[in-house]
């Protein structure tokens, strides 16, 4: 079992106030500012929010089930370069988180690739906890040599 | 009702056993955090993040606008609201790893609220956060909320 956790502290109210995501326990990353503005709107001003701290979660989860499936089959990757874009609509939630991947994969064809990736997709534990609430797609490609 | 987007990259080298991967913010808040299998399933972290603890940080951070908006609402702004997210992955037989649950801490310092409502506004803000309803598919959401001072 492994847990990891993380604090936030907001003061006042929704629209004017603001938030800190403390730095993080592994020590990783942060302190972190967010803001309701930046959240909602396109300008983020360099600030990150849950839909990126989600979109991170889900990229980095899904890479490392992608590795573990290729090389299992036998075909352990050199590098996977993938994002996720995670749409939020105020008043609706989080609607979609997009994968996209290109994946540097020797001797790999690229049914077999976007197969490995489909289950990769399906698999991982980010995309467990997220299925059936939000839409999930996906990019896969062979990065040409 | 205008769609936001926001995305994160990530390169990952190698196998997942021996394997590194860095991980980037679109908006640049973070940069290269590494990350490995080690890490992720192991007890210590190493000054390095995982994919649990970028989803506790999501899940206090969107609780967090969720609450405020809620005693906003209700006419009571809050003066400092403290959340802590505890993002629990185990493994389930025939299932492998499943994030499991979402463990979080409330301490709130809010005037003009009594603790019935403040529990009825607690509630309302798990409904109304998208995180908690998101990643109800495998993990419940506990919450244990305190009104201070």
């Amino acid at each position: 079992m492994a847990e990891r956790s993380a604090q936030v502290t907001w003061q006042g109210d929704l629209m004017s106030g603001n938030g800190e995501v403390h730095e993080a326990p592994s020590g990783a990353f942060g302190p972190l500012q967010i803001t309701w503005a930046s959240r909602s709107e396109d300008e983020h001003g360099g600030k990150t929010s849950p839909e990126e701290l989600i979109a991170a979660a889900h990229a980095s989860c899904f890479s490392m089930a992608l590795s573990l499936g290729l090389a299992k089959a036998g075909n352990p990757p050199e590098r996977l370069e993938t994002s996720a874009t995670v749409t939020f609509v105020p008043g609706t939630g989080i609607t979609r988180s997009a994968l996209a991947v290109v994946g540097h994969v020797p001797g790999i064809d690229e049914d077999s690739f976007k197969a490995a990736a489909d289950a990769a997709k399906d698999g991982c534990p980010v995309s467990g906890a997220l299925k059936g609430n939000v839409e999930l797609t996906l990019d896969a490609r062979l990065a040409a040599e | 009702m205008p769609r936001i987007e926001r995305h994160a990259n990530v390169v990952w080298e190698g196998n997942l056993a021996r394997g590194t991967g860095r991980i980037s913010a679109g908006t640049g808040a973070f940069e290269d955090l590494d990350y490995s299998i080690a890490v992720r399933v192991g007890k210590g972290t190493e000054g390095k993040t995982s994919p649990e603890e970028l989803l506790a940080a999501a899940h206090a951070g969107c609780y967090a606008t969720s609450l405020a908006g809620e005693l906003t609402q209700a006419g009571s702004p809050p003066g400092q609201l403290e959340i802590t997210s505890n993002v629990v992955m185990d493994e389930v037989e025939g299932q492998g790893h499943v994030i499991v649950e979402s463990q979080l801490r409330v301490r709130a310092r809010v005037a003009g609220v009594d603790a019935e409502a403040f529990r009825r506004i607690v509630a309302q803000a798990d409904e109304g956060c998208s995180f908690s309803k998101l990643i109800k598919a495998s993990a419940k959401v506990s919450i244990d909320a305190e009104l201070e001072g």
